[in-house]
């Protein structure tokens, strides 16, 4: 446990992860009455870890290599969903944003609660607790 | 971080083009009476900074209705004409506040995102103290 740390770099990605959803989430509910604008979003967490350690897929045994399955390589690709459903060609709908940004919520402060339980664990194995 | 200040600036940006289009909605209603009166349309562009990636959200130049102005029956009107009528304005209350109860209710969903991604980056702070 102690030589790669890879609960953080895991709790990091997931943080990252939900910072750039949030940055989408609060793109598409200011632009939820913009003629032409067409809703964005990431793949959850979930999917995209999933998608990064499938068996056959090159992993990162060492520091220097590219993409490795430290959250660094993870495909975070925006995808734009097609047509619109409102008059003005519009497809945000407030409602699943607004879900969506309660889910990113809880993912952030998950990682964030993983990140600090694991510090004090590092914390009480250091002695000053 | 930066993620973050994008999504405040985003939303932030939001809050501005739904505050202007409230503010052109009660533009119309107060006007709703004046003769020769126009509603104002308020048109919302997404557009994208030079130095972010996010496409914020924009008021663009503000159109007038061009639909038939009401002819109002009213022979002691100072502004009627030989058949009695005069031009009133093309407002209609119904869509006015129609068009208020939206631009309410997408301002509160961006101040929502906004107090939220406050309180993320809070949170995220909040790892270095101790």
């Amino acid at each position: 446990m102690f030589t790669k740390l890879n609960v953080f770099n895991l709790a990091s990605a997931m943080a990252t992860h939900a910072g750039t959803r949030q940055a989408l989430v609060s793109q598409n509910i200011a632009n939820a009455d913009t003629p032409g604008y067409h809703a964005k979003d990431i793949k959850p967490f979930s999917e995209v870890f999933d998608d990064n350690t499938q068996p056959g897929d090159m992993r990162a045994s060492r520091t220097n290599h590219l993409n490795g399955s430290s959250g660094q390589g993870m495909n975070w690709t925006v995808s734009t969903t097609e047509a619109g459903s409102d008059p003005n060609n519009n497809s945000v709908s407030i409602e699943s944003e607004i879900l969506k940004g309660v889910e990113v919520k809880r993912q952030h402060d998950k990682s964030i609660a993983i990140y600090k339980s694991s510090m004090n664990i590092l914390r009480t194995s250091l002695g000053r607790n | 971080m930066s993620e973050f200040s994008n999504a405040l600036s985003v939303s932030s940006s939001g809050l501005k083009a739904q505050a202007a289009r409230l503010r052109h909605v009660s533009e119309n209603i107060s006007n709703a009476d004046t003769p020769g009166y126009r509603r104002k349309t308020v048109p919302f562009e997404a557009t994208r900074d030079m130095n972010s990636d996010v496409e914020t959200v924009k008021v663009g130049r503000v159109h007038l209705d061009r639909t038939d102005l009401a002819q109002v029956y009213d022979p002691s009107h100072p502004l009627a004409d030989q058949s009695g009528h005069y031009e009133g304005s093309n407002v209609d209350l119904m869509i006015e506040i129609a068009d208020a109860r939206e631009a309410q209710r997408s301002y509160e969903a961006n101040l929502k995102m906004f107090d939220q991604t406050r309180q993320m980056s809070a949170s995220l702070m909040e790892l270095l103290r101790r």
